[in-house]
């Protein structure tokens, strides 16, 4: 099989020990860069790029992907233990993952995050190994009309985040439809709610909001609750700072449902990372016995998102590899370092270089181990952050979302956005509004409005359009299942009751 | 009296001299800032960076110039970032024509390329009209009439409204009287996509990125949205060649600055970007990417702001969209 | 009763939704609702606007009705105005920061909160806001090349 014998001429390069060394680089790099907010591997992997010019191209992309797939891995460090998202991707990460770290579980968190993240990265490199060219042709089949059918069951997926009132829940999804509509709308030029500002043009970043909503209004809401001295509990001993054997038990579906969720979400162009992690979140959700855990700290609703965004990146590699075509903003630099080494990517790739393409596509099963190998010893040492007083960490939360927000829109506007967000997100969950929805809505509300409006524009006003394909079909009558699902269970139990009682 | 012609002449020697020496006395002392309004990889931050690159292999700037990315609003941030750098020699922005056509229509835009300093145009970029490989259409003019035959048929895959493809559609819907539709995706990924997946039945497309996928044989090009024909696209008809006569909207490439900047700082510019497109590192970046050599200096470019802006003021009235300034 | 129904946070709540929403389809009303290249910009805040209004006049309805049988929430209130306190200092150091840049902001922020809202001594709320301040600066600018706001002072 020539898959097998391209791998193996690819582990015949990658092993050389000038590329492990650029391997092992990209990943300590990228767990850094993931671990800080506000600096994403997209702006690292272009930092670095001028230093690469130099260098040979099969090292160059190593190093370089390198830091794309390890930035997934250190992503989840400050979402467990501060609650900020590190990247895009790891907002999904905070809501059970920080909530393990409260109960005195932060090293298992941290741990579970690291498995998950190694078992779907190597999980996506094999995918991408075997079936890259017929993914890819799938993924061509997905267009407007699958997409909306998509984010809608996504939208839909929202009524198992409802908690106690589905009505605020709904009202938290429909504010965060409309912050996510702030800007120039795309196929009108028409500026949207941005109240004479310029500096919303550019519509409001899905970090600031994240970071407000979540970090900002959870310092906020610890002020108001307690004045001790410490923020949450330090683990101690070995067993509290791994994951134990139940933890991971429960984990055994999510690691699955991650990786394909991610994977394939991932291959479609222009799904970015953080859609995947929240479908998987939902996914796990839905189908676990135990639904009510979630939100609380179910390692499992840490797992799914986590796993979720770490094979999100072999999906997106998957595009860019074999048609030339980015599915996102980090890919979109890998593509064009690719095109200043003098490489032409896309269907013809692998057949002009080989090197490079085996080579790389080889380097990232080492490149997994290698971070599961960095991170997991890390635990314990990233655990004792917690150590730190409250006074100390509480003002550190706030610098760093500061930071975070500032290296997203290098605009002072923003950081007022951010401050803003924070009260929001304060008062909704004194309000008892939930923050999930709001989220959710802002994430995946955009991408539907456009996905419907050019499915419009596809089939020039028909809706049809929307259940005439199976896809798009399928999907839509899935939302339609997931929206039914409560008053079903209200309809079993009253008919078992009424059973009861006839008896 | 020859005595004082002789010291009127050699005063008026001296001062000429001396404003010569002015002009070629800017030298930079500190990194150069080049603004752009894309992240890191998209299109103006990789132009920016091949441009660098050609630069430093020709070594034609004592000192570094790095990218700064003020993304936001179609160019909006980057122009209010320029134009706050009033006086500033060390802040060039890299314009495509979107800066100059955005602000026409958006009354929120407050700093416009009229208040800044044109330094120099570099490049024009083509485009051309693509099918999938499989499209049973050979030719535009095949295209056009089945359009005229049924406005719902024909769809191309674009992105915003303001952007080349979406104007040179409106031209040439006017000139030929067809209508067909337009599906805006604002990543060049979703729209090839939108197009190899068979969703739409053609795009505009520059020749950097369907050059590979027209030379894996998954897109075939109809006609060229230029005023030559191309080196590497012999075979392809330019739009005029084709049976449509339809002005070029070109999409430039090139530099401005903040408002007030010193004549010799412009005059540096000017003298290192010249040297830079007559260097063979530059030359060989054109043909691989197929971009058009088109220099001009300061005040042709100024010119070349003008003029565009008038043709896109035309183009977009008589689409039906409305311009505020 | 009105008086409580007034005071009540769904109804609160509730009521600035109903005023956001009506404010969405005010502005939805000015774009252009179907184009000839399909639905325009208002189209979409005009359904979600029109659902934020008529959920959110539900929410307040709802809890009008409720409220004779259902007691009010009790309100922490000493734990509200911790947290509102800790949000107006850290919105104050965000308002000054154009002027005094992060470091200075950021170390002003941190004394406050800490020697105020968390009772440390002035010595401990010093040296921690010193210590952040100068840690933050040494970390993000200069070691990472990470830009932080920079004020009228020049850093």
């Amino acid at each position: 099989m020539e898959v097998l014998a391209g791998l193996s001429h690819g582990f015949g390069i990658a092993l050389q020990p000038m590329n492990l060394l650029w391997c092992l680089a990209g990943c300590v790099l990228g767990t850094l860069v993931g671990i800080m907010p506000g600096l994403g591997p997209a702006a690292a992997i272009a930092m670095l790029m001028p230093v690469t010019f130099s260098m040979d191209p099969t090292g160059g992309i190593i190093m370089l992907s390198g830091i794309y797939y390890g930035a997934k891995y250190g992503g989840s460090t400050t979402s467990i233990l501060l609650n900020i998202p590190g990247e895009a991707s790891s907002v999904a990460s905070c809501i059970d993952g920080h909530q393990m770290a409260k109960k005195g579980r932060a090293g298992a968190a941290l741990g579970i995050a690291a498995i998950a993240s190694f078992v779907a990265g190597t999980f996506g490199v094999v995918l991408l190994t075997l079936v890259a060219p017929p993914i890819a042709r799938f993924a061509l089949s997905f267009s407007s009309p699958e997409y909306f059918a998509l984010l809608s069951l996504g939208l839909a997926l929202v009524v198992l985040f409802a908690g106690e009132s589905p009505l605020k829940a709904a009202l938290a999804m429909l504010v965060g439809l409309w912050f996510t509509s702030v800007g120039i709308d795309l196929f009108s030029a028409q500026a949207r709610f941005t109240f004479g500002q310029s500096a919303l043009l550019n519509g409001i970043d899905f970090m600031i909001v994240a970071i407000g909503v979540f970090a900002v209004a959870e310092v906020l809401g610890s002020m108001q609750e307690r004045t001790d001295m410490q923020l949450m509990d330090v683990p101690r001993g070995i067993r509290n700072l791994l994951p134990s054997w139940e933890e991971l038990k429960a984990c055994r579906f999510a690691f699955v449902n991650g990786s394909l969720t991610g994977f394939l979400v991932g291959v479609l162009p222009g799904a970015g990372s953080s859609i995947s992690s929240f479908i998987a979140y939902a996914f796990e959700k839905l189908f676990s016995k135990h639904p009510e855990r979630f939100g609380h700290g179910a390692p499992e609703g840490l797992a799914a998102p986590e796993a979720a965004n770490n094979a999100d990146t072999s999906g997106a590699l998957v595009p860019m590899l074999t048609l030339g075509l980015p599915g996102g903003g980090t890919t979109a630099i890998l593509l064009s370092a690719l095109v200043l080494w003098g490489l032409k990517p896309g269907p013809m790739l692998m057949q002009d270089s080989p090197n490079v393409f085996w080579g790389l596509v080889a380097s990232m099963y080492i490149g997994n181990l290698m971070l599961l190998l960095l991170n997991l010893p890390l635990v314990p040492l990233f655990a004792q952050a917690l150590r730190v007083p409250a006074y100390v960490l509480f003002p550190m939360i706030l610098g760093i979302s500061v930071v975070g927000v500032f290296g997203v829109a290098q605009s002072m506007f923003h950081i007022g956005l951010l401050a803003g967000f924070g009260l929001l997100g304060y008062a909704m969950a004194r309000l008892g509004f939930p923050g999930a929805p709001l989220i959710l809505g802002f994430v995946l509300g955009d991408g539907m409005e456009r996905a419907l409006r050019q499915s419009l524009q596809m089939s020039g006003g028909d809706l049809g359009i929307l259940v005439s394909r199976p896809i798009a079909a399928g999907l839509l009558i899935a939302a339609v299942l997931v929206l039914l699902m409560p008053l079903i269970g209200r309809f079993n139990r009253w008919r078992l009751r009424s059973i009861a009682e006839n008896e | 009296m020859i005595r004082r012609n002789f010291l009127v002449g050699a005063a008026a020697l001296t001062a000429f001299l001396g404003a010569n020496d002015a002009l070629a006395q800017f030298v930079p002392s500190r990194p150069i800032d080049l603004v752009v309004h894309s992240g890191p990889g998209a299109g103006p931050d990789a132009f920016g960076r091949a441009l660098i690159a050609a630069i430093e292999a020709e070594k034609l700037s004592p000192v570094r110039i790095q990218i700064n990315h003020k993304i936001g609003g179609g160019g909006a941030t980057a122009a209010s970032y320029i134009v706050e750098k009033k006086g500033d020699p060390y802040t060039i922005g890299l314009f495509t024509s979107a800066w100059v056509a955005n602000p026409l229509v958006q009354a929120d835009m407050k700093a416009t390329v009229k208040e800044m300093t044109p330094v120099v145009r570099l490049v024009i970029e083509p485009a051309v009209f693509a099918v999938k490989a499989d499209s049973p259409y050979k030719s535009m003019m095949e295209i056009v009439d089945a359009a005229k035959k049924d406005p719902t048929k024909i769809k191309q895959s674009g992105g915003s409204p303001l952007a080349r493809d979406a104007i040179v559609r409106h031209v040439l819907m006017s000139n030929t009287g067809a209508r067909w539709a337009f599906v805006s995706f604002p990543t060049g990924s979703e729209r090839i996509a939108a197009l190899l997946g068979g969703h739409v039945d053609m795009m505009i497309i520059e020749p950097s990125e369907a050059g590979e996928l027209i030379r894996g044989g998954q897109m075939r090009a109809l006609a060229q949205v230029s005023d030559r024909r191309l080196s590497t696209f012999p075979d392809v008809p330019t739009l005029r060649e084709a049976g449509f006569n339809v002005p070029n909207v070109p999409q430039a490439r090139g530099f401005v600055a903040p408002p007030d900047m010193p004549r010799d700082a412009v005059a540096f510019y000017e003298q290192m970007f010249e040297k830079m497109v007559k260097s063979p590192t530059w030359q060989k970046y054109l043909s691989d990417n197929q971009f058009e050599d088109a220099f001009l200096k300061s005040p042709e470019t100024g010119k070349f702001f003008d003029e565009y802006a008038n043709l896109m003021r035309g183009i977009l009235t008589g689409a039906g969209i409305k311009v505020v300034r | 009763m009105i008086q409580r129904a007034v005071r009540d946070s769904d109804v609160i709540a509730g009521s600035v939704l109903a005023a956001l929403g009506v404010f969405i389809i005010n502005e939805a009303n000015k774009w252009e609702y179907t184009g000839f290249d399909g639905p325009g910009p208002g189209f979409f805040p005009l359904w979600y606007g029109l659902a934020i209004t008529l959920l959110s006049l539900w929410l307040v309805i709802g809890r009008l009705v409720t409220l004779k049988r259902q007691p009010d929430t009790t309100i922490d209130w000493p734990g509200v105005r911790r947290a509102l306190g800790t949000w107006a200092i850290f919105a104050l150091s965000v308002a000054v920061m154009p002027w005094l840049g992060f470091a200075l902001s950021f170390a002003l922020m941190s004394f406050v909160m800490i020697r105020v809202l968390f009772a440390q001594s002035t010595r401990t709320a010093l040296l921690s806001a010193l210590g952040l301040a100068t840690g933050f600066y040494a970390l993000f600018p200069l070691l990472l090349d990470v830009p932080l706001p920079v004020g009228r002072l020049g850093f």
